[in-house]
């Protein structure tokens, strides 16, 4: 899920990371202030559609999004048929769905340097008020970049449980996933001061 | 002309265990090794070349530069590959980790870009630019690592075990980069591949965080193999 970046040459890609998250801002906007019938889950359609073959990523890659969120889109859907009638429901699952496929986009056609560099550029204006945008930015690199490291590691926990015949149980998963987590966060700490970052 | 490495009694203290104890010598030569059991205090020993680790007592100066008190300008001089890839990697995809060597340099875009590709370029990374750091090989990692540190041109690169996860073919790839006749970087290389000590100008052995030997490589190798049947 961190790997979103597929290459590629278009206007869509050239466009600079800051002006292209504020125009699909604004078409989720647009989309999320249309009226709940099945004309609104149309245009979300459209314009998603529109949106995946403008940029060359293709019906393809549009599937493969529209499955890795299929179980938001189950109980977003599910949830509101049961307080709402079936056309806004629809309308409104077809927003969400819309939201997530048109923010999978942005990333999907621009590497996360140039998204980081957009969010330290948007919060220079609250270094007056002691934020330091490039540390922010570093923050999300480093989280972005840490989650299938920690997903690599809670593996390697169960796993080591396993052979070990530990039986599954929360406390004796948790506290040695903490424990190699912490060791992981100290050495990417020491390689983050090595690389120059203070 | 002051020497490249340093250190004049020299103690590190890691909690109440003293990692290095009354540790003096001096190092001009381009390719040192450092050899030793685990635990004996060769990763303090580069940590404190390093500047990660700081003396309890004595003095340490590296390229003239004493590591606490000027960690920035030798943070631009000092390039550290550490044994565990995955824990250097810092960006996502590849060229961006790599380019995150540079972001402090302040460089122009473009200047910065062809920076990032030619050394991709040297290090055969290219058909990997836009794949996620994390989803490489061990191999393919610690050559992104080493990559990431040797794009700032570092005047001296400490490498603490760069090997030890790798396989022979991918050992042998990071040995000719860090080793090869041609790089004009000096080297502090920390290892258990005797090898790979054998091919460096100077050895020095340390045992349980005294330094117990200084001189050529295959003179410190033997005396290191002759302790371990002891």
């Amino acid at each position: 899920m961190l790997t979103l970046y597929r290459p590629g040459t278009g206007w869509v890609y050239r466009t600079p990371a800051g002006p292209k998250a504020l125009v699909l801002l604004l078409v989720v906007l647009v989309l999320s202030l249309l009226p709940s019938g099945y004309a609104a889950a149309i245009g979300c359609g459209v314009v998603v559609l529109v949106g995946y073959l403008v940029t060359g990523l293709g019906l393809r890659e549009l599937a493969r999004q529209v499955i890795a969120v299929r179980w938001v889109v189950v109980i977003t859907l599910g949830a509101q048929l049961i307080f709402l009638q079936t056309e806004p429901a629809v309308a409104n699952t077809s927003r969400v769905l819309a939201t997530l496929l048109i923010a999978a986009l942005l990333v999907l056609t621009t590497r996360i340097g140039d998204l980081l560099d957009a969010v330290e550029r948007a919060l220079r204006p609250l270094a007056r008020l002691g934020v330091d945008p490039a540390r922010v930015a570093l923050v999300l690199a480093v989280a972005i970049t840490t989650v299938p490291v920690l997903v690599r590691l809670a593996a390697g926990v169960r796993e080591a449980q396993k052979v070990r015949g530990a039986g599954a149980g929360l406390i004796s998963f948790v506290i040695p996933f903490l424990v190699v987590s912490l060791k992981h966060a100290d050495d990417l700490g020491e390689a983050l001061t090595a690389r120059g970052v203070r | 002309m002051s020497s490249d490495i340093l250190l004049d009694d020299v103690s590190v203290r890691l909690g109440e265990r003293l990692a290095l104890e009354g540790v003096s010598l001096r190092l001009d030569q381009q390719r040192i090794a450092v050899i030793g059991a685990n635990g004996s205090g060769k990763s303090t020993f580069a940590r404190l070349l390093g500047g990660l680790v700081a003396a309890e007592s004595g003095t340490v100066s590296v390229l003239g530069l004493n590591p606490a008190r000027q960690a920035r300008e030798l943070r631009r001089r000092v390039g550290f590959i550490f044994s565990n890839p995955d824990a250097q990697i810092i960006m996502p995809t590849v060229a961006e980790d790599v380019a995150f060597s540079l972001r402090g340099d302040r460089l122009p875009k473009a200047h910065a870009a062809e920076r990032v590709s030619a050394a991709l370029e040297e290090f055969g990374l290219v058909e990997l630019a836009d794949r996620a750091a994390h989803d490489l090989s061990g191999g393919q990692k610690q050559l992104l690592a080493l990559c990431g540190a040797m794009i700032r041109r570092p005047e001296l690169v400490i490498a603490d075990e760069p090997t030890a996860y790798l396989d022979a073919r991918n050992s042998r790839l990071i040995a000719e980069h860090l080793l090869g006749e041609a790089n004009p970087h000096r080297l502090v290389l920390v290892t258990h591949d005797l090898a790979l000590a054998a091919r460096c100008d100077v050895a020095v052995l340390f045992d349980d965080g005294r330094l117990t030997a200084a001189g050529a490589p295959h003179d410190v190798i033997d005396r290191y193999e002759t302790s371990l049947q002891c």
